[in-house]
């Protein structure tokens, strides 16, 4: 049933997504979430998903980036001017 | 200022009823009907009260300074009260009649004209262009410019047969959505992308690449060893899609670059259904800082509407009612094969009876 | 350092009537180095006829993945007043009513933080600070939040929705496009900031058919208010008109869409059920005819610029629907569109066209929505017809 993985551990888990695609594969919001539930099924819910995207971003182990749409990336250096 | 230690977010927007004139709030939802006392000057009435509206022409870009000038004669003569309309027109709330025209020549000492309302051209929709844009092929806030000193006469007069809405955007992204506008001023690049093969395949997803494309015109390709990808030329309608999600295709050609003019699109449902505009000219170059061409092209058409139309036709009406053969005769505007659509719906677009003017 | 402003081409700019931007931006230009470099590069673009800016970026407030536009110049060691040059849009309110007071607030926090230029507002509808570098991102937003203000959307999220000016200052509001907009940007700010769509999804919320937000062409989810039952007629109001000397037979009768009016002697007939609420002899004769008093809304869906699959206008999906507080059959009915879209959608895919590829029909039924004749122009002229009821032999 759904709440039986942590939100935590599912931010854990999402984070390895975004970390094994970086640099082939940007990952969307969507993307993560549909991961996680074809890995844990029912144990997991769309809100659990939700709250750990949330969790990863604001603890800064990820970002938000745009190229055409909107994904979920590890940090960089910024890509400014130079 | 609230104390630093707490983070807001998602506070959303301040609630409305905090910017409204006591006189908009007693009577609001209340409104019984309004007139337009002389061009750029609404008069509402409500149940228990009267609220002036004179609008202000804007540029789009603007400062601070301009903005502070602004609230400013807001105090001064409208209680502090001001709103912006979806064409970035600035309307001034005043309470009292007696300030309109102190308000009005204050402005113009300020060269700002008051206008735009009902059968007039209000001020123009636009994009950042060059301003701030990566994938613009032209200029907004330039053009945008000297249309209006081009078309001045109509923004402060009601003369035209209804209303003019011109819009401009400067690639087809259309960020100011120009598809629905009588009159649409439309950037258009020419050439395909310069693909930066050494980086495309480091800063780019190949598979986002290639479906970025609505005509399948990009494959993946090797060259030099270097996962890229190539454009088919035949294919490439030079929308700038791939550009969008991949920096390493740019699109820009100083060379080829340029404009595309559209007519009678429309949005309102006033007698008529919302129509998209259509093509009337394929491509003018780009001639800054004034782009006379343009401007001489979109004064030709507006000409030939108010000596053509019917009274409250709109630009998309009378073309509808004279046919397009008759449009491009009168207004001298080649017709040629781009004016004929091969995308998606093209078929639909095709003469399908042999009802024509001879 | 002005003096040497050299920029003749867009000094040209400055000439005309109509207000100049670049007279403006030069007020600004002693003081700000990026409003100088600024105007420097566009000279630039004007001389070399192309853009010199960079694209996007990976910068935002903390928490958010809207709400902040990274833009760099591509010149940034000719011009590096500009080598950052941030966008920041700051959510309206509706109806785009300020005062005096809160306009000079926002100026002075952009002051602090920014370059000082900006519109009032972007396409969407944001008020759009433009020009700021990484650095000033989050002291910006703290500056704005202390004062109430939170940040719009950006990328694949709900985009800010924006309204026109409704019951504020309009007779034909059929229902109160403020409320409602103030009401959803509050019920949905997860989505707003945190992108979590294929794309991006704009609603905007028009108070009558004139629709001056563009409801129809500009929004993926449109609100556009209708009414029901007859236009309320002031026959007295109607003979002024005649009397005055206006031509209520050729301008207004005469271009009834519908045929549906007549004028005998001074007296305006109309015959309702077949009127098509287009608005226009409300338009013109506001004081003696408006808007019915059964009203609400006509929802349409699916409106977008030609990225990707080309232009579309919205199209109906309900007829007509009451729009009250607390607008919960509307927060009912967006759920289940993202939701539908979730499961449904493709990246970089409007729901428009979604909608087309899947079908209409099918969409209906997912969102649990009765087809109506309303919805279609006509019924299908082509006979492939996806049957799913059949009967078998018992």
């Amino acid at each position: 049933m759904a709440g039986e993985i942590s939100v935590e551990q599912l931010a854990d888990e999402m984070y390895g997504v975004v970390a094994e695609n970086a640099g082939m594969k940007k990952m969307k919001a969507g993307d993560l979430t549909k991961a996680m539930i074809a890995k844990f099924g029912d144990q997991v819910s769309k809100q659990d998903c939700k709250s750990a995207i949330k969790l990863l971003i604001d603890s800064g182990r990820c970002v938000y980036g745009y190229y055409g749409g909107s994904s979920i990336e590890l940090p960089r250096t910024e890509g400014a001017a130079n | 200022m609230a104390t630093q230690t707490e983070r807001r977010t998602d506070i959303g927007p301040p609630h409305y009823s905090q910017f409204l004139h006591p006189i908009i709030k007693e009577n609001y939802g209340k409104w019984k009907y309004h007139e337009t006392l002389k061009p750029g000057v609404l008069m509402h009435v409500g149940e228990t009260g009267t609220i002036y509206s004179v609008r202000a022409a804007s540029a789009r870009l603007i400062t601070i300074s301009f903005v502070r000038f602004m609230a400013g004669l807001a105090d001064k003569y409208a209680d502090g009260y001001l709103r912006f309309t979806s064409r970035n027109n600035i309307e001034f709330l005043l309470a009292n009649k007696d300030n309109i025209e102190p308000l009005i020549k204050e402005l113009a000492d300020n060269g700002i004209p008051v206008g735009g309302t009902n059968n007039a051209i209000s001020n123009v929709v636009h994009t950042q262009g060059w301003v701030h844009c990566h994938s613009s092929a032209t200029d907004a806030s330039g053009l945008v410019k000297v249309i209006m000193d081009d078309l001045f006469e109509y923004f402060g007069s009601m003369k035209l047969p209804n209303k003019l809405r011109i819009a401009v955007a400067c690639c087809l992204n259309m960020c100011g959505a120009v598809h629905c506008s009588d009159i649409a001023v439309l950037g258009v690049h020419r050439t395909l992308p310069r693909i930066d093969h050494s980086t495309l395949g480091n800063l780019c997803e190949i598979p986002t690449t290639v479906a970025s494309c609505p005509n399948n015109a990009i494959k993946p390709t090797t060259i030099e060893g270097k996962t890229t990808v190539k454009v088919d030329e035949d294919k490439c309608m030079y929308c700038g899609n791939c550009y969008t999600v991949c920096p390493a295709m740019p699109l820009a050609d100083p060379l080829n670059d340029g404009i595309s003019i559209w007519v009678g699109g429309k949005i309102s449902n006033a007698r008529t259904e919302p129509m998209f505009t259509k093509l009337a000219i394929p491509y003018i170059p780009n001639n800054p800082p004034r782009w006379p061409e343009v401007t001489s092209a979109i004064r030709n058409i507006v000409e030939i509407y108010v000596k053509n139309a019917k009274p409250y036709e709109r630009v998309g009406e009378w073309i509808n009612r004279i046919g397009w053969a008759k449009f491009f005769d009168l207004t001298g505007i080649e017709f040629t094969k781009y004016h004929i659509d091969d995308f998606r719906h093209a078929g639909t677009t095709y003469k399908r009876s042999v009802q024509n003017r001879y | 350092m002005s003096d040497d402003l050299k920029i003749p081409l867009l000094d040209e700019l400055e000439k005309g009537p109509w207000p100049s931007f670049v007279k403006d931006l030069k007020t600004l230009a002693p003081k700000k180095p990026m409003v100088r470099d600024l105007l420097r590069q566009l000279e630039k673009s004007y001389q070399d006829k192309r853009g010199y800016w960079k694209h996007g970026g990976l910068v935002g407030v903390l928490g958010y993945g809207g709400g902040v536009i990274g833009r760099y110049s591509a010149l940034p060691d000719e011009f590096p007043g500009v080598s950052h040059f941030h966008t920041i849009r700051v959510h309206q309110p509706s109806g785009w009513f300020y005062t005096s007071e809160a306009l000079n607030e926002l100026m002075d926090i952009w002051d602090a933080h920014g370059s000082g230029l900006l519109n009032m507002h972007g396409s969407t509808g944001d008020l759009v600070f433009l020009g700021t570098v990484t650095d000033e991102l989050e002291p910006t937003f703290r500056d704005l939040t202390a004062r109430d203000w939170d940040l719009g959307g950006s990328g694949s999220d709900l985009r800010t929705p924006s309204c026109c000016v409704g019951p504020a200052r309009c007779e034909n509001a059929c229902y109160d496009t403020l409320e409602l907009v103030d009401n959803l940007a509050h019920r949905f700010q997860d989505e707003l900031h945190r992108p979590m769509f294929n794309y991006k999804f704009k609603i905007k919320a028009a108070g009558c058919p004139n629709d001056c937000v563009a409801a129809i062409a500009r929004s993926d989810f449109g609100i556009i208010g209708i009414w029901k039952d007859n236009i309320q007629v002031d026959q007295a109001a109607v003979a002024e008109y005649v009397d005055s000397g206006f031509n209520v037979k050729e301008f207004v009768v005469d271009n009834c869409p519908t045929g549906c009016m007549s004028l005998e002697g001074k007296e305006l007939k109309i015959d309702d059920s077949n009127c098509v609420k287009c608005m226009h002899c409300i338009n013109l004769m506001s004081k003696a005819l408006s808007v019915g008093k059964e009203r609400g809304a006509a929802l349409v869906m699916g409106a977008k610029a030609p990225i990707v699959e080309g232009a579309l206008l919205g199209s109906v999906i309900i007829p007509f629907m009451e729009i009250e507080e607390p607008f919960e059959e509307m927060h009912d009915l967006l759920e289940r569109i993202f939701e539908f879209w979730d499961e449904y959608g493709k990246a970089r895919e409007r729901i428009g066209e979604c909608i087309e590829r899947i079908g209409l029909a099918s969409f209906l039924e997912q969102i649990e929505l009765e087809p109506l004749p309303q919805m279609v122009t006509q019924p299908r002229d082509n006979p492939y017809i996806f049957y799913e009821e059949y009967y078998e032999e018992e």
